[in-house]
């Protein structure tokens, strides 16, 4: 064991010192955690338009954009073009085209009818409205608030705005909450809650992937070799380099845990079902990467071979984008993959609640997974260093 | 030979093929203490493949290797830790520092703590890279590699040093270096096994030296007595002013010239130690009268005794 040891800590200690290595491991799994948890939504809301004009109009007009403030970032537009466009091109989420008629309309006591344009997913669009729908409703209470205060008190409607305004801000508010108890539900977790587990399964795989490269180099260089003069047995070189991989997925699943929890806000679920998930997919990337290391025949194809195929796993498997919105087929398909599997019980914990028992059946089945890769890469390892 | 009852290595009759190609057959020779014996062959003779044999890296065929007497085998840990493996590439980390690998290697044979740390040191000092310890080993010279890769065969003080053509692509100082190492090795009582092809290398360091081609072991001995064993002898140039016949005469009558004759201006001696015949030699010069120019002695080498055994010069 003493050997094993010394073989995982010199082989630890290697990829730490390898900064290309490094920047796969941590920077851009963060990277692409943040890119991918922002296009799949935005944590600080929605990113809302309106245009130039709006912004300095008539005091019913300001306050109902200052009120669209609470629905996410404002973005000023220079018109309606050129809204359109920034809709189409994803850089906003809706916009608000405040009438230009807005003041006179209410004061007149007409009805008025926001246009809101909305772009992206069908789950985004009504998701935007909704919040939208709530701002205004919100402008409209002081607005009902004001114009009765107003015929009450013989004054403007505009006059008695701020008094309203300031009013609404001390009343208590009543509101709603929601539970999803649809455990069977196709609920999926959005933003970070998505982006941070799906890179997770991704990168701890494609990394032992691309790690399989070290096994290999150090093979050429003849130091198994040398070790095994050495009177250590080879399941001892064999059993250092798997303690490295496993360490070395371990490592960056908690970093990848943290940097989404500190970071991104991110819930893991339950503490023991994600735990179990963790260390069940650990050990499907060390399968992962002592197969590499073992069936690979140069660095280099490790590297660039390694790679492609986590990437195609991850595909198939649903790291990319929801398995749910692809055909059956491809579902299936997917789940020839462990990460299908993986995903799986990660919706199950981050949507669903999901405990260790209800994620029992994926985790068997990435355990047969990673005992057939772990195996695998044994015999082979063993073969090729006694031959 | 050291005076020894039992062997520091003792192989016998070992057998290696590799599907249809015989790698060794029936190769016996042994080591003993403080003595530095030289596998000597062209490349593909079998020396490496031997060597694995000797040091647990394959499983023998046929045969069995002993280790002072341990039986050495692919598992046997006993036997393993009085080896010093020297392969013939740099088997080291590059971008570990060269305590790095030293810590590594010595680890595996079981070193922990302070003995490992004196043993790094040790070692360090002993190949002349103290200066270097916490320098990646990818920025050393290519001597330095090789002085680093024989420390790390070093660091369990072990019984056998076993060192792989380890001269292989090394510039003249360097090997010079390595060789002065080897050299050293030999005085402090360790056993050393070298396999080489270079033929100078064998002459400089080897107390016996075994002669392998085609993984058969055809002749061992000291260079004497392999040059004895076939009848070789030395050869003694006379460049000589007068009358060359008198010369050659008086030679031919001193006990151990084998044969003198005048050819092309010099008197040509074969004798089976020409150095030893030197003072009566002389003494004959002095005796006819004539005054001496040059004299020369060509002892006959390694070279020519492969040449001999086995019909080709030894190939690079």
């Amino acid at each position: 064991m003493r050997a094993a040891l010394a073989v995982a800590g010199v082989s630890l200690r290697r990829i730490l010192r390898d900064r290309t290595a490094l920047f796969f491991i941590v920077v851009l799994p963060v990277v692409i955690i943040t890119v991918i948890g922002t296009v799949v939504q935005n944590p600080g809301g929605f990113r809302i338009g309106v245009l130039a004009s709006q912004i300095s109009g008539p005091p019913l007009a300001t306050s109902l954009v200052d009120e669209l403030k609470s629905v996410g970032p404002l973005h000023t537009l220079a018109d309606e073009s050129t809204a359109r466009t920034a809709l189409r091109r994803g850089e906003i989420d809706a916009v608000v085209l405040v009438p230009a008629g807005l003041d006179a309309d209410l004061l007149g006591g007409q009805d008025v009818r926001i246009p809101v344009l909305a772009g992206g997913a069908e789950s985004t669009q009504s998701a935007v409205r909704s919040a939208v729908a709530a701002a205004v409703a919100r402008h409209a209470e002081r607005v009902q608030a004001a114009a009765f205060a107003a015929r009450t008190t013989g004054t403007t409607t505009a006059e008695q705005l701020p008094r309203a305004t300031a009013v609404q801000r001390v009343t208590p508010r009543i509101g709603i909450s929601t539970e999803n108890v649809a455990t069977g539900s196709d609920y999926l977790p959005l933003g970070f809650s998505y982006s941070a587990p799906t890179m997770l399964v991704l990168f701890v795989f494609i990394n032992a992937l691309a790690g399989g490269a070290s096994i290999i180099q150090t093979r050429q260089l003849g130091i198994y070799s040398r070790a095994q003069a050495a009177p250590i047995r080879v399941r001892s070189l064999v059993l250092g380099e798997t303690l490295c991989y496993l360490t070395f997925a371990v490592l960056q699943s908690i970093l990848i845990v943290g940097v989404g929890a500190l970071l991104f806000g991110v819930s893991w679920g339950n503490s023991l079902a994600a735990v179990a998930l963790i260390g069940t997919w650990a050990l499907v990337g060390t399968g992962a990467g002592m197969l590499s290391g073992a069936l690979f025949k140069t660095p280099d194809q490790a590297s660039a071979i390694g790679p492609v195929i986590g990437i195609a796993f991850a595909m198939l498997g649903g790291c990319m984008w929801p398995l749910e919105i692809v055909p059956d087929a491809v579902q299936t398909l997917g789940h020839a993959t462990p990460h299908a599997w993986a995903i799986d019980a990660w919706i199950t914990v981050l949507s669903r609640d999901g405990g260790l028992a209800d994620i029992a059946t994926d985790l068997a089945v990435l355990a047969a997974f990673a005992t057939a890769m772990l195996g695998l890469a044994s015999i082979v390892h063993q073969r090729r260093l006694t031959s | 030979m050291a005076e020894s009852t039992v062997p520091v290595l003792a192989a016998s009759r070992l057998g290696k093929r590799f599907g249809e190609r015989v790698a060794v057959d029936d190769v016996s020779f042994e080591v003993a203490p403080g003595e530095t014996y030289g596998l000597l062959g062209p490349n593909g003779a079998g020396k490496t493949t031997t060597i694995r044999l000797v040091c647990g890296l394959l499983r023998a065929d046929a045969g069995e290797v002993r280790i002072a007497g341990t039986p050495v085998g692919t598992t046997s840990t006993a036997a393993k830790r009085r080896i010093g493996y020297v392969p013939q590439e740099i088997a080291l980390y590059p971008d570990l520092t060269a305590r790095e690998n030293l810590r590594f290697f010595g680890r595996l044979y079981g070193l922990r703590g302070t003995p490992l740390n004196r043993r790094v040191g040790e070692v360090l000092e002993l190949i002349g890279l103290s200066d270097r310890a916490t320098d990646r080993v990818e920025s050393f010279s290519g001597g330095m590699k090789r002085r680093l890769n024989i420390g790390a065969g070093l660091l369990h003080e072990p019984t056998l040093l076993v060192l792989d053509e380890p001269t292989v692509g090394v510039d003249p100082q360097s090997r010079h270096a390595v060789m002065e190492s080897v050299r050293s090795f030999g005085a402090t009582g360790m056993a050393v096994l070298y396999t080489t092809h270079y033929m100078e290398e064998a002459e400089r360091l080897c107390d016996r030296v075994g002669i392998i081609d085609h993984g058969k072991l055809v002749a061992e001995g000291t260079r004497r007595e392999l040059v004895a064993k076939l009848g070789e002898r030395d050869r003694i140039t006379l460049s000589a002013a007068g009358d060359l016949g008198v010369l050659a005469d008086r030679c031919r009558d001193l006990a151990g010239v084998d044969r003198a004759d005048v050819k092309d201006g010099e008197v040509q001696l074969l004798a089976a130690d020409g150095r030893r015949l030197l003072p009566g030699v002389l003494e004959a010069a002095e005796r006819s009268g004539l005054s001496l120019r040059s004299v020369e002695v060509d002892e006959p080498d390694l070279e020519a005794v492969f040449l001999h055994l086995t019909g080709t010069a030894l190939r690079e």
